[in-house]
């Protein structure tokens, strides 16, 4: 808002204040026995005190500063911006790192006075321009003249991790002002004005988890967990781990100042991939990283249907002992789109895609699936594949007898013969997701190959259950261009940036996630807990920045907020003084 | 208002007695004592022996002893009239000031019937309104009290021309006991002046409430004269309160001060006040009853 603006509205507010102020209200009438003592008092020639001349111009200047406070908070002007409106132009870095949620003894938290910080410099930017950034979001507001717009986005931002997210760099600014705890170390330029936040606190957090499958030799599935203790003294840390709704490990484990410890739980067979350690203690000063999430893959078995007029024997030999799959044979007249979470059709191919992940052994030529080429006889298959599905597969122990190549536009071609007939292809788009095999396995030495079952279960695995690694920090995260939608653990689409083939996705909160590509499902563990930011007792600020005044609680509001808080007490005052008719 | 007494307090009305400065002629035996030599109990004086006196009241020790025939005197114990005005103007209006008027209207009431004294009830505003004369005894008391609930406030205050209505039929000249807040706008004292000349023994029983002395209004207010009407925009400030609770004290000064100077007797009465106490305590310790 421009001066002038601000000079009429300020004008306005006071001229209603007088008119408001001069308004006659019918006196309250009071009946009294008689007038004529009053009368007498009010005849008779009584001096006037000082306070009564003065008292009505009193009120009157009062109520017109309460208008103009208001109007003042409410439209906040700032000074006209000059020609080079660049000069003097502030960016704001907030720090928005998840240590900065840490509950400070002296009241509320780093993030708290953060805040405060940040209004206080928006305040003083003199008319200026102003930036607002946050680590994990870059540029959040401005630059602008408007502080009402910044302030705004200052209440708006919360803490979101993004540590690894770049330094937010805006064109032609003068200063730079870096509002952090320096729990995580950066190498800042030199003109970049630091103000702390910190103040040490104790913490407990969950510093790493995950599950994993039986392993080979293992009876049963693992989880493990890292704790630590980042308290000044020993403490009894509380750890618990949930199934689904079902906590199947408690434990209470004494950790010393500093100590981490390692726990590890078997996990029984049944249902449920979902797991959740929570741990507590009683100092304890950050509550996000007490959580953790893990995905047990495998946590339930794959619903495989294998569509064929005769499956190969080697094939459904192999699918019924697998205990991490449930088969269901059926011929091709019994298909139905959908029963499944992946489908294997042997030697045949539905005369429309499948709404599922599909794996197809020397699949007829389909239109959709695209055109067939010519046979090969015994192709040599000696470059093995870098794609995840042929992960452990040794092509020299395979000899095939005879190939026939698939070629379409959306078909990758993994693996190929000597002389360049296709043998594994794989389509993985939004809508599509299979593996195709151009030999079948009665016409290949697969079946006794070592080959086999690992090809098989990579192929099933990538199919149903593409695997996104471990638990991951929060922040931004890359997936295949083929990802559909990723949700979080409320059901909520996370926003997906297509860019060069490949979608990203911003993990902005802890737990899990789930990510769906071509019909197929995986999950995405984000936990918070980490050493660095978990550690609250320690900061890389040591003698460095500006110590925040805000952490007295004082001098880092707005100035606006004066206006506000003066508003009121001068009509707290005009109130009580006006009840006791000191005023009028 | 139902003007009933507790058992307990009527009987200790009956133990008091309105006292009255001066003693007065009455009409009828009664137990106060008049101005008449008579045929009373209390002893009152000598005089000598004439021809037709009656030989019984001759006092013979005296004879014994002085030789000289002496007549024993007895004051005669008569009734005495006792005229209760009761302010009944729109001043009044406020109940607690009404009431408590009216419960000391009909305590005196009794006392007075119950020494067999002749009591007339008076209420008055501009004028005087209808006279109640309940007679005798103290069985008339309850119509005394169906009088005084019956009685509402109405029109101004003129004690003056109240008085004037009451001289202008010759009556005996008695206690004349004049409950009222005295809030005259044309002033007091000429009704009370005119009163006393009337040779009554003057009363004045001042009902006093918070509620005038401090009406609770402070800022721009609309006063209504509960006499006239009259509407008066007054802002009354703190300074402005605080004068006017002065001025009212000074009329009760003033009120009490033209008492003593006309040696009228003054009694204030707060209606705020325990009505027992008033009459208890306060008329006791002004000498309006013993």
């Amino acid at each position: 808002m421009a001066w002038w603006q601000a000079l009429l509205l300020l004008a306005a507010a006071a001229a209603a204040a007088v008119w408001l102020f001069r308004m006659k209200i019918r006196p309250p009438r009071v009946g009294v026995p008689t007038l004529f003592l009053w009368r007498r008092v009010l005849d008779e020639k009584r001096e006037m005190t000082w306070w009564e001349r003065v008292r009505r111009a009193v009120s009157l200047a009062a109520t017109v500063l309460i208008a103009v406070a208001l109007a003042l908070a409410v439209t906040r002007p700032g000074p006209r911006r000059s020609a080079d409106a660049s000069r003097g132009r502030r960016l704001i870095v907030l720090d928005s790192s998840w240590s900065m949620l840490a509950r400070a003894e002296s009241g509320g938290t780093r993030w708290d006075r953060a805040v405060r910080m940040a209004h206080r410099l928006a305040a003083a930017s003199g008319g200026a321009d102003v930036a607002l950034a946050t680590t994990a979001d870059g540029l959040v507001e401005g630059p602008s003249a408007d502080t009402a717009l910044i302030e705004t986005a200052i209440d708006r931002v919360r803490p979101s991790g993004g540590e690894s997210a770049p330094w937010p760099v805006v064109a032609g600014v003068d200063s730079v002002h870096f509002i952090t705890d320096g729990a995580l170390a950066r190498s800042l330029d030199a003109s970049v004005t630091i103000h702390s936040v910190f103040e040490a606190a104790p913490n407990v957090a969950i510093t790493a988890f995950d599950a994993r499958s039986a392993a080979a030799g293992a009876k049963a599935p693992e989880a493990f967990v890292a704790i630590a203790n980042y308290a000044p003294a020993a403490q009894k840390v509380r750890l618990t781990i949930t199934r689904d709704s079902t906590m199947i490990a408690e434990r209470t484990v004494d950790l010393g100042p500093g100590e981490a410890g390692y726990q590890a739980f078997p996990i029984a067979s049944g249902k449920g991939g979902r797991l959740l350690a929570r741990v507590s203690a009683p100092q304890n000063a950050l509550d996000v990283d007490d959580e953790a999430s893990a995905w047990l893959p495998g946590g339930e078995p794959i619903a495989v249907t294998i569509v064929a007029e005769e499956p190969a024997a080697a094939l459904a030999r192999l699918l019924k002992d697998a205990p991490w799959v449930t088969p269901t044979f059926v011929t091709p007249a019994q298909y139905r789109q959908g029963r499944a979470d992946v489908f294997i059709f042997d030697r045949w191919a539905p005369p429309a895609p499948p709404n599922r992940p599909a794996l197809l052994l020397a699949p007829p030529a389909v239109a959709w699936l695209g055109t067939a080429g010519a046979d090969e006889k015994a192709p040599h298959w000696i470059q093995p594949g870098s794609h995840p599905v042929l992960e452990g597969v040794d092509p020299l122990t395979l000899e095939i007898k005879r190939a026939r190549g698939l070629q379409a536009p959306g078909l990758t071609v993994v693996a190929q013969s000597e002389k360049g007939t296709p043998l594994v292809v794989v389509a993985d788009t939004v809508d599509r997701r299979l593996i195709a095999l151009s030999f079948a396995v009665a016409d290949s030495n697969l079946a006794f190959a070592h080959a086999f079952p690992v090809l098989i279960g990579n192929a099933l695995e990538w199919l149903a259950q593409p695997s996104f690694g471990p638990s991951r920090r929060p922040g931004r995260m890359t997936l295949p261009g083929s990802t559909l939608r990723v949700t979080d653990h409320s059901g909520n689409a996370m926003p997906l940036v297509r860019a060069g083939g490949f979608a990203v996705v911003t993990l902005a909160t802890p737990g899990l996630h789930l990510v769906e590509a071509g019909g197929a499902r995986g999950v995405v563990a984000v936990n918070v807990g980490d050493p660095e930011v978990s550690n609250l007792g320690r900061s890389s600020l040591a003698g460095k920045g500006q110590p925040s005044d805000a952490a007295s609680g004082a001098g880092g509001r707005p100035w606006w907020t004066y206006a506000v808080i003066g508003a009121f007490l001068l009509a707290s005052i005009e109130w009580w003084t006006w009840q006791r008719r000191v005023t009028v | 208002m139902a003007l009933r007494f507790e058992d307990d307090f009527l009987k200790k009305l009956e133990y008091l007695q309105v006292v009255s400065r001066r003693a007065f002629a009455g009409h009828r035996g009664a137990d106060r004592r008049a101005r008449k030599r008579g045929r009373g109990l209390e002893f009152a004086d000598h005089r000598g022996y004439s021809a037709g006196d009656d030989f019984r009241h001759i006092d013979w020790k005296a004879y014994q002893r002085l030789g000289r025939l002496l007549l024993r005197l007895f004051d005669e114990e008569q009734d005495l009239p006792i005229y209760l005005f009761i302010d009944s103007s729109r001043s009044m209006a406020e109940p607690a000031k009404f009431d408590q008027a009216r419960r000391i209207a009909a305590a005196l009431c009794y006392i007075g019937l119950a020494h067999l004294d002749r009591v007339t009830l008076l209420p008055f505003d501009i004028k005087l309104g209808d006279e109640t004369d309940p007679g005798r005894g103290k069985g008339r008391i309850f119509r005394v009290f169906e009088q005084l609930e019956k009685l509402e406030t109405r029109g101004p205050t003129d004690l003056r021309e109240a008085f004037k209505t009451f001289g202008n039929r010759t009556r005996q000249a008695g206690l004349a006991v004049v409950i009222s807040d005295f809030l005259d706008p044309h002033g007091f004292e000429p009704g009370l002046k005119m009163l006393a000349s009337m040779k009554h023994d003057v009363f004045a029983v001042h009902i006093t409430s918070e509620r005038d002395r401090d009406p609770g209004a402070l800022g721009e207010v609309r006063f209504v004269d509960a006499e006239t009407g009259e509407l008066r925009d007054v802002d009354v400030t703190p300074s402005l309160a605080a004068a006017y609770g002065g001025a009212w004290h000074a009329h009760q000064v003033e009120v009490e001060r033209f008492c003593g100077r006309y040696n009228l007797g003054y009694i204030r009465a707060d209606a705020e006040q325990p009505f027992e106490h008033v009459i208890l305590k306060t008329f006791r310790q002004g000498r309006f009853l013993q």
